[in-house]
């Protein structure tokens, strides 16, 4: 039962800060959830599955131009988030049967090629998406500080919904199956796994999960153009928030987007013109001293205390 | 498992050394009586480049009016302090920075970012909050037609560089009848180009060749080739300086010339002179600002003259346009707060809205959608080495001349 | 007609390519490791170049001897106090690392050298060799000559030397290179140092043909990752082989499907090759 309870405080946390903070703090709690969800939908295929798949930016940009186009033509927001999140899945099913029998750089290679074709294919589809000029979705009619409110609990909720899926996956026949995959895929397939069904699967949770948070994004920040939203550093950041909290723990992901918002907000408020060389710093001192995550420190603390009392 | 806890300590100390070192360089204590002025800059990523040019636009004005004692609001003068923040280039950073500057430290104005896409995308933060706005660097028109009141801009919309340009050539000579454009698949590069098209019909010239290349491209051959084969009198190609250093030498190596080559925007900028040497010669450009224009003006630098001069003490070289209008974005602003005679930004944002003033950089009225409607892009032509205006005549430093080899 | 000039803009390019790639696939094929960092290092070549030649008056083409040493200590020393701590680490982890690396060096260079777009402008450019229509850029081909030249001393060296033979040894079998008595640190070390090497000659190359600024890196390592995919990883003809396919497939793309397209068939190519040839263009012979 612990996981839930966890799950409980987390969304309590959450849900106070739309009561204290400024609108600056709502914004800063709507990127935490944005990132926590992008790392919680990667951590399916490269967390439980260790498949390092780069296709994130892909969906994120594939989510956020198919809401933003159907809300162009006049249908509801809620309408084209789901629009958005059922379109990736079927994508990434079929992108995934094709690359999901390669391995490793290859399998690397693959996602992050996917990213660049659709950015160019969306870029060159002018009167769909306006190609280079970018795309406006205003949302009219509805106060600004209401906006701000909807699109933090919209990215709550997905965060939410995506640690709850988290949680069944890790305790389900799904999750076991992508944990001997991770192992060893050889002797998973011998088990009698359906290796291929167990990958595609995870890859469509990534992908749903990571292409609904590009829909909100896109109806949130109101202006999209394709370098912004097919932006590689959507593939990369979710990875080494993963890696920060821990490789393929249910909250793991989550811990690891906090802290890597935090260190990217007081690197970025303090550092004017080397900040990116900090946070690269930070990331080389995390992979060297701490190979297993920020979170494997706090198991073994936990475990440890547990010991000793 | 105790080696990851040592490590882990020392992880922990990093970064609180870290944190302290931004305690120590960001606490900085603020004095009474200042105004804060609040610039999102891409100081990394793309658009960095442009981000250093802004910056020194606004650093410049603030020292010149810090100078004088400062701004001077009803019967008190206050100093202007610019808050800075990288937004790396990434428009949703922009907003983001915006946010910050203004509800975190509680900034009177704002710059916008760099660009029409983040201006446009920033100016809903600016405008939710009633905090006027001043953009420097767009000149779209859809930046301006959201129907916001907090919003400014110094530049004149796109058409404004090319209807000069395509009135220069055609009556310089007749026979330039076939324009190949070359065009950025990228906001403000693939607008200019458009505009380039509709000028070049309006007057019955031949496009025989309207191509765009993907942001990043790093060959131009095929299209250059595609261009020799279409025989053009008149190229036109449009992007960023880079891309267009890029063009113009593969021009060369692929044996391609023309009467007129034009190119927007990069021949403006010294940088462009430099990384091109001989072949930047005969190349012209249109941009909204020159250092050869002269205007008196009642803002903090006078005029024109004296504006170059104090650049070029502090910088070591001559401004650009995108320098001035930087350095003119701080200007208006200031005449403004000074008309209002309050920092009220409902206030100012009215003075803004009723200007009509001479500055060093140009007239300056905004018209009604807040984009500045006064001026006149100068026309130039890259000639020894440096960008000649061609137009309009007042300025005039030589004759245009045809033939770019 | 046109099309003798589409293929020769297309070999010239691919020249560029393959000098582009070679170190790239040498790092990730004997060592497994993505070099995040390759792009900044082609970088850093072009700006000793350029430096070399404004202040000293060395040209290029000999700046290539200077970069490439200069790059070889930094990857040398990049591998063996920072790399080899978790070379054995799944491949994301290295991954991360170089990018934690690129991040920290990229901005350090945009501090120092600004961002601004500069050019190494011969006083004595090279010219163009004008085939009956066909029109070759002398320094481009010049180029593409040395980048072969450079690739064959190193294919020579991976084939010929007892270094070379161990990093050979390493490539296909780390566990037993090493019971064979093979110090894997130092080869890692020397190999690394050798991709970075690459890298730095690639840059002072290219100083000639594009603007330099630390903003190209991205672009220097995306054209890499294809050109290693085409080429089969690990493979110095590989490399040259992927990157000639390149340049002639962007080319004969820009002109059927417009420039802005070109690059989207590449990447396009990719998917197929990876899902039909993993092992690149022309199999899996490697070194050997």
């Amino acid at each position: 039962m612990k996981p839930w309870l966890w799950l409980v405080v987390f969304v309590a946390a959450c849900a106070l800060v739309p009561v204290f903070g400024n609108n600056y703090a709502l914004r800063l709690a709507t990127i935490m959830c944005l990132y926590a969800g992008l790392a919680l939908s990667w951590n399916f295929i490269g967390g439980m599955a260790g498949y390092p798949s780069f296709a994130a930016a892909a969906f994120f940009g594939l989510g956020a131009y198919v809401s933003a186009v159907l809300q162009s033509k006049g249908l509801p927001i809620g309408v084209t988030w789901a629009a958005a999140g059922l379109g990736a899945t079927v994508f990434a099913a079929l992108i995934g049967m094709a690359i999901l029998h390669l391995k490793g750089h290859y399998f690397a290679i693959a996602s992050l090629a996917v990213v660049e074709v659709l950015r160019e294919v969306v870029n060159t589809a002018e009167d769909l998406t306006g190609g280079g000029m970018g795309m406006n979705i205003p949302l009219p009619g509805m106060p600004v500080d209401v906006q701000a409110r909807l699109f933090f609990f919209a990215m709550l909720t997905m965060t939410v919904l995506l640690l709850a899926v988290t949680i069944v996956v890790s305790r389900s026949k799904l999750g076991f199956g992508l944990r001997c995959i991770s192992q060893n895929e050889d002797a998973a397939d011998i088990l009698g796994i359906d290796t291929t069904f167990y990958k595609v699967a995870a890859f469509c949770l990534s992908a749903f999960g990571v292409a609904v948070i590009g829909a909100i994004y896109a109806s949130w920040v109101q202006y999209i153009e394709p370098p912004d939203v097919f932006d590689i550093l959507y593939s990369v950041k979710p990875l080494v928030m993963v890696l920060l909290g821990g490789l393929g723990t249910i909250f793991g992901p989550v811990i690891g987007a906090v802290i890597y918002l935090a260190l990217e907000e007081l690197v970025w408020r303090n550092f004017l013109t080397v900040h990116a060389a900090v946070l690269g710093g930070l990331i080389v001192a995390l992979v060297l001293f701490l190979p297993n995550g920020i979170g494997a420190v706090i198991r073994d603390r936990t475990k440890r205390a547990a010991v000793r009392s | 498992m105790i080696g990851s806890m040592k490590f882990s300590r020392r992880f922990v100390v990093a970064l609180g050394g870290a944190a302290a070192i931004g305690l120590a360089t960001g606490g900085v204590a603020t004095a009474q009586d200042v105004i804060k002025i609040g610039a999102p800059l891409p100081l990394t990523g793309p658009l960095s480049p442009e981000g250093v040019k802004q910056q020194q636009g606004y650093d410049l004005w603030a020292e010149a009016a810090n100078a004088k004692g400062g701004i001077k609001v009803g019967g008190k003068t206050y100093k202007v302090q610019l808050v800075y923040a990288d937004y790396a280039s990434n428009t949703p950073r922009a907003v983001q920075t915006a946010e910050r500057l203004i509800t975190e430290d509680k900034v009177n104005f704002l710059f916008s970012p760099f660009g029409s896409g983040a201006a446009k995308a920033a100016s809903t933060v600016s405008e939710k909050y009633a905090i006027p706005t001043v953009a420097a660097t767009a000149s779209s028109e859809q930046v301006y037609d959201q129907g916001y009141k907090y919003l400014f801009g110094t530049f004149t919309p796109n058409q404004t560089l090319t209807e000069p340009l395509a009135d220069l050539v055609t009556a310089k000579d007749k026979n330039v009848k076939r324009v190949a454009i070359l065009a950025r698949n990228d906001l403000f590069p693939l607008a200019i180009g458009q505009e380039m098209e509709k000028s070049a019909k309006s007057r019955n010239l031949e496009v025989v060749m309207f191509e765009k290349y993907a942001i990043g491209t790093m060959d131009h051959a095929s299209a250059i080739t595609q261009m020799r084969a279409a025989k053009p009198d008149w190229i036109f190609a449009t992007g960023y300086i880079n891309d267009l250093i890029l063009i113009r030498k593969q021009m060369k190596d692929l044996g391609v010339k023309a009467p007129v080559v034009t190119m927007i925007a990069g021949p403006a900028y010294q940088e462009f002179i430099d990384a091109s040497g001989p072949l930047a010669e005969n190349i012209s450009s249109a941009a909204w600002w020159h250092p050869a224009v002269r205007y008196k003006g009642e803002d903090v630098f006078g005029t024109t003259e004296a504006f170059n001069k104090a650049w070029a003490d502090k910088y070591k070289s001559e401004p650009d346009y995108a320098q001035a209008s930087a350095a003119a974005a701080g200007a208006v602003l200031q005449l403004a707060i000074e008309k209002a005679g309050t920092l009220d930004g409902a206030k100012v944002r009215d003075a803004l809205a009723a200007m009509d003033a001479v500055t060093f950089y140009g007239r300056i009225k905004f018209g009604p959608t807040g984009q500045v409607t006064s001026l006149a892009p100068p026309v130039f032509q890259i000639q020894g080495g440096k960008p000649m205006v061609i137009m309009p005549a007042e300025i005039k430093q030589a004759e245009f001349k045809f033939g770019v080899n | 007609m046109i099309y003798f000039q589409v293929l020769a803009n297309g070999l010239v390019l691919g020249g560029l390519y393959a000098c582009i790639a070679v170190g790239f696939s040498l790092v990730w094929g004997v060592l497994n490791v993505i070099n995040i960092l390759h792009g900044t290092f082609i970088v850093l070549g072009s700006y000793i170049a350029l430096f070399s030649y404004n202040l000293l008056g060395i040209h290029p083409f000999v700046s290539v001897v200077t970069a490439g040493a200069a790059l070889y200590l930094i990857g040398h020393a990049v591998q063996s106090t920072l790399v080899n701590r978790v070379i054995a680490a799944p491949v994301l982890m290295t991954l991360t690392l170089t990018f934690g690396l690129d991040l920290l060096l990229n901005n350090l260079m945009l501090v120092a050298f600004k961002a601004d777009y500069r050019k190494l402008v011969l006083e004595n450019p090279l010219g163009q060799l004008e085939i009956g229509p066909v029109f070759m850029p002398l320094d481009r081909v010049a180029a593409m000559g040395l980048a072969l030249l450079l690739t064959f001393l190193l294919y020579r060296l991976l084939r010929d030397s007892r270094i070379g033979r161990a990093i050979v040894a390493v490539r296909m079998d780390r566990e037993a290179a090493s019971l064979m008595g093979v110090d894997v640190s130092r080869i890692n070390a020397v190999t690394f140092g050798l991709g970075a090497m690459m890298a730095g000659a690639a840059g002072s190359l290219l100083s000639i043909v594009y603007p330099i600024s630390p903003l190209n890196s991205g672009m220097f390592l995306g054209k890499a990752f294809v050109i290693c995919v085409l080429g089969g990883l690990g493979s110095v003809p590989g490399a040259i082989v992927g990157g000639l396919a390149l340049g002639i497939i962007e080319s004969f793309g820009a002109i059927w499907f417009g420039p802005e397209h070109a690059v989207t068939i590449s990447f396009a190519l990719l998917i197929l090759i990876l899902i039909f040839r993993p092992a690149g263009l022309i199999g899996k012979r490697g070194f050997e």
